[in-house]
This record gives structure tokens, C-alpha cells and sequence, in this order.
């Protein structure tokens, strides 16, 4: 959430020093491409697989498997076909949830955002919300449901609504008020007024809480799998653990991540990149991301 | 009766918990059609809350105003065309320079062939012409500006409100736009309300210049300025009225500041 400040910041009207410069020369939008920053974002990650490493060769494989064993379970296990299915069963709850979360959130975080009245009637039930542990939701969602994939979408959606509105409505907070009132004097329809001043201005918060979304759903769904579903990652985690097996617990787990690191980088980085490339700082901002 | 009339306007703001705040208070004004009219006054004067009024955009507590022959509210916002340069740029950043100026163009229901050929040429005449590809955030602050200034000249209005709009710039950039400005207004012959608070620019602009009073602002001089246009800045004539017009403004400072020490003593 300290990003989405950042940007909100950023986003305000400027009429600064610049002006005293004298140079009144285009600020060029810098897009440094250098191999250094993916190395330096990479290097604390590869840090922890040689401990990893290091910890495994002093422990028995049935305790602490080491990386490359686990690695190799994992491709392993990607050469069957039930491990494409309990994925993507897992990834069509995230996204089912995701999806009920978000525009439960857009909701409740814009009626918080614009109304007085809806943000004393609402903000103590979101913040309930935020603070009922996710397995409360599933244990809840599956006694009124039954052990299918409606309860694991619900409650997904459910638990992960509050942080998405609080995300949201954070974002109203920070709308340009001057940027209205230009709107109102040069007579913008109420529906120009939403597409071109409003919502643009909301951007980066939707996506924060996109990221968010996707982080607290996955979280969820795996609980929810293991306590009660018999199909997902959080079902095959349960299975291989009922085992004692390490290496599958882990080979899953490591599957997961990297699904979930290939979303952050094909999906949602080029949207952000996309619809933030009129800010100058956009390079600098997702070193902080 | 006068092309704007504003007829003893008064506002308040309301404060919780204290007496409201009077802003304006009887300020009677009539403007001619083809006026460049500057207003003059202290910060905090209720220039701009005048502007939001005129434009439709707040309510004045009472009195009127009455553009074109219709009293204007913010039910009833005039049809006249008007349009606005703010103190600050205020653009849409996540737009392109063009688009900032277009926008506005399109919303008034200006046809799109006509829209991009105006856009064009404001942004050639604030001398941005090969920057319409660019974002805001890409530009100079002064730069900003004089795109939020070829938004407000691209309406090519009945009635141009300018806050300040110069104020934020280098003394060289906005010598050069004045001029410019001067020379719009000449050749439309339209109706332009200047709030400034910078003397020489009030001279060297306006047809007409009203100087108004602290808060709760009334007219505290109303002259007209006729110097022929188009106007040199270093003319004596006009620095003659700017000593003139800067002496009763001090003067009009020490009264003001007078009176509320005595206010003060009295209570």
C-alpha cells in the first residue's frame, strides 16, 4: 500500500521550480534497459535458494529436500497431465474469487470514497472483515455450502473483498479536487467527468488492489483446498503431507510461485506499463513496487 | 444594460462553529461587451470565488449576476460561452498535450475536423506546436501552463475568465504571452475578465482596471485605462499609472490595516 501513496503523490499538478529553471527543455520519459536491475531483483531470491542449499546438505532429504531435488520433482510432475488439471482448477477459483472480490471492492471502496454517510456506515465492517483470518471464511463458506468449488469461490471472493476496498477507497481519497472543478468550468458531461478525470486517476490504486487480490486469493485458496476440496494445489499440498513427503509439499509449492510470478510479469507489469507510461517517474516507481 | 453585470454580490462561506466568513461583500460592477477587464486586489479577496460565479460554478449568498441579458446560477449556468485559464495548469496528465486541448473542444460539441485544426493552431500561437505528442509530466511547468492557456483561447469564447494565469511563469515567457494574449483579445474583440495581482501586467493589459479591497472585498477604484493597443510595456504613460495606481493600492493596504486596529481596539 505504500506504493499506491506514492503514485497518488506523484500524480498531483505541478507548477513547481521547474518554472524558475529557464531551460525549457522536455523532460525525455527515461526507460533505462539494462541487464543490472533484473540481476539486483533476482539476487536476493537466489540468495535464499543457496541457504537453501547450504541447509539442505546438513539435513535428511525427508526434512529439507534441497532445491535441485525439488526442482526436479517439479518438472517431473509437470510431464503429467494432473498437474495441469489441479492448477488450473486452482487458478479458475483464484480467478473466480478475484473477480467477485474486485468488483465487491470497487463497490464498497467508491461508496466509501464518495459518501460521507457510506463511509461511517461501512468502514468498521471492512475493517472486520480485514481483520477475520481467511480460514474462518472457508471453514464458514464450506459448512453452508458443501465441499465444492461455489464455497471456494465465495469465500475467496469473499475474504478478499475488504482489501480491495480499502485500496480503492484510498484512491478516491486521493483524487485531484482542482481536476473536477477544471472538468465542471470547461463543462464536462458527468459521464466525461468519470472516464477522463475520475477513473484515470484511480488507475493505479485498481491495479495495487489487483496485485493484492491475487496474492490474498491464492493465499486463501489453498486453505480452503486443504481443509475441504479434493481437487487444487492446496488439495495435492494436503495429500503429499498426509504422505510425509517434503520434496512433493515443496515441488507444489515452488510450482505455484512461479505460476504466479510468470502472472506479475506477462499480465500485470505491461498493463501497468501500458497505462502509466504518461509518467515520467514510471521506471523509478517499479523499482519500488 | 451592460454585456456582465454583477449587482451588489455578497458571499459567505459558513464555518462550523464560528461566524461565517464574508468574502464579498456588495460588490457592484458592470462590464462592457470587447472589455478587458482586470481586477486588482489582495490575496484571499474572493477574485477567484468571483470567477466561480460568473462561470456558474458556486452561488453567491445573494445578489446577481446577469451575463448577456440572464441572471446566472448554478442551476442555470449562462449560454454564453465561457472559458477558463487557472493559476495552475490543471491538465489531464495521463493525456497527451494535444488531447488536453482537444477534450475541452469536444465536450462543447465542437466538430472533431474543426476541434484538431484548433487545437493546432493554439498550441502554434503559445509556442508548443511540436509538442502535442507529449505528456504534461514531460513538460516544464511554465510549458504546462502555457498549454492550460491554449486550452482556455482554443474555446475561442464569448467570455475568457483568466485567474492569475500568468503569475507562474518567467518574467520573459510571460512578457511574450501577454502579448499574445493582447493581441487574441484585439482581433476577436471578445470579453475577458483578468484577475491579477501584479500592477504593471493590470496596466499594460486591460481596457478598464478595478482595484477591490480586502476581505470582504468591495470596489475600491474603477478606471479606465485608455492608452491605445497594442501597448509597448516600457511606455511612460503606463508606468506613470502603475506609480499612481501602486501609491493608492498602499494607501488603500494602510486604511484597511487601519481599520482593523481600530476594530481590534474597539473590541
Amino acid at each position: 500500500m505504500s506504493t499506491s501513496t506514492e503514485v497518488a503523490d506523484d500524480s498531483g499538478i505541478r507548477v513547481d521550480t521547474d518554472v524558475v529553471r529557464g531551460i525549457e527543455e522536455p523532460v525525455p520519459i527515461k526507460r533505462r534497459k539494462s541487464w543490472k536491475r533484473p540481476l539486483r531483483r533476482f539476487s536476493a531470491l537466489i540468495g535464499i535458494i543457496v541457504i537453501w542449499w547450504l541447509a539442505s546438505l546438513f539435513m535428511s532429504p525427508q526434512t529439507l529436500p534441497g532445491p535441485f531435488l525439488v526442482f526436479s520433482t517439479m518438472l517431473e510432475n509437470l510431464t503429467e497431465g494432473d498437474t495441469y488439471y489441479q492448477l488450473a482448477v486452482t487458478m479458475g477459483r483464484v480467478l473466480g474469487g478475484m473477480t467477485i472480490a474486485m468488483i465487491m471492492g470497487l463497490v464498497i471502496g467508491l461508496i466509501m470514497g464518495l459518501s460521507a454517510w457510506g463511509e461511517d456506515l461501512l468502514i468498521n465492517v471492512v475493517l472486520v472483515g480485514f481483520s477475520i483470518p481467511a480460514v474462518v471464511f472457508g471453514i464458514l463458506f464450506i459448512l453452508w455450502f458443501g465441499l465444492n468449488d461455489t464455497a471456494a469461490i465465495l469465500a475467496v471472493g469473499v475474504a478478499a473483498t475488504p482489501a480491495i476496498a480499502i485500496n480503492i477507497w484510498q484512491g478516491t481519497k486521493a483524487i485531484d479536487r482542482d481536476l473536477m472543478h477544471m472538468g465542471k468550468a470547461f463543462r464536462f458531461s458527468q459521464r466525461s467527468m468519470l472516464t477522463k478525470v475520475v477513473i484515470p486517476q484511480l488507475v493505479p490504486f485498481v491495479l495495487a488492489a489487483l496485485r493484492t487480490a491475487l496474492a490474498i486469493s491464492w493465499k486463501i485458496v489453498t486453505v480452503v483446498e486443504l481443509i475441504g476440496l479434493s481437487s487444487g494445489v492446496g488439495y495435492m499440498l494436503h495429500w503429499w503431507f498426509g504422505n510425509f513427503n517434503m520434496t512433493q509439499v515443496l515441488a507444489w509449492t515452488l510450482l505455484f510461485t512461479i505460476t504466479l510470478l510468470l502472472i506479475e510479469n506477462l499480465i500485470l507489469k505491461p498493463i501497468e506499463k501500458r497505462l502509466t507510461r504518461w509518467r515520467p517517474h514510471a521506471a523509478a516507481l517499479e523499482g519500488a513496487a | 444594460m451592460a454585456y456582465l453585470e454583477i449587482e451588489n454580490l455578497r458571499k459567505e462561506f459558513r464555518r462550523p462553529g464560528q461566524t461565517p466568513l464574508k468574502v464579498i461583500d456588495g460588490l457592484n460592477v458592470s462590464v462592457e461587451e470587447g472589455a478587458l477587464l482586470s481586477i486588482l486586489g489582495p490575496s484571499g479577496c474572493g477574485k477567484s470565488t468571483m470567477l466561480n460565479i460568473i462561470n456558474g460554478l458556486d452561488d453567491a449568498t445573494s445578489g446577481r449576476i446577469i451575463l448577456n441579458g440572464k441572471e446566472v446560477s448554478t442551476k442555470a449556468r449562462s449560454d454564453v460561452k465561457v472559458s477558463v485559464v487557472f493559476q495552475q495548469p490543471r491538465l489531464l496528465n495521463w493525456r497527451t498535450v494535444s488531447d488536453n486541448v482537444l477534450v475541452p473542444l469536444l465536450e462543447r460539441g465542437v466538430g472533431k475536423r474543426e476541434a484538431k485544426e484548433r487545437v493546432e493552431k493554439y498550441l502554434d500561437l503559445v509556442g508548443l506546436g511540436e509538442f502535442g505528442g507529449y505528456y504534461p509530466l514531460q513538460l516544464s511547468g511554465g510549458m504546462q501552463q502555457r498549454v492550460s492557456l491554449a486550452r482556455g483561447l482554443a474555446i475561442e469564447p464569448d467570455l475568457l475568465l483568466a485567474d492569475e494565469p500568468f503569475s507562474a511563469l518567467d518574467e520573459i515567457t510571460a512578457r511574450k504571452l501577454r502579448q499574445e494574449f493582447v493581441r487574441v483579445w484585439a482581433t476577436t474583440g471578445r470579453t475577458i475578465l483578468f484577475v491579477t495581482h501584479n500592477i504593471r501586467e493590470a496596466v499594460f493589459l486591460s481596457s478598464r482596471m478595478l482595484v477591490i479591497t480586502a476581505r470582504p472585498s468591495t470596489t475600491f477604484l474603477d478606471m479606465e485605462i485608455d492608452v491605445p493597443q497594442p501597448r509597448k510595456p516600457e511606455d511612460d504613460a503606463l508606468f506613470e499609472l502603475e506609480k499612481s495606481i501602486t501609491a493608492d493600492f498602499m494607501r488603500m493596504e494602510d486604511e484597511s490595516e487601519m481599520k482593523r486596529r481600530l476594530q481590534e481596539a474597539v473590541a
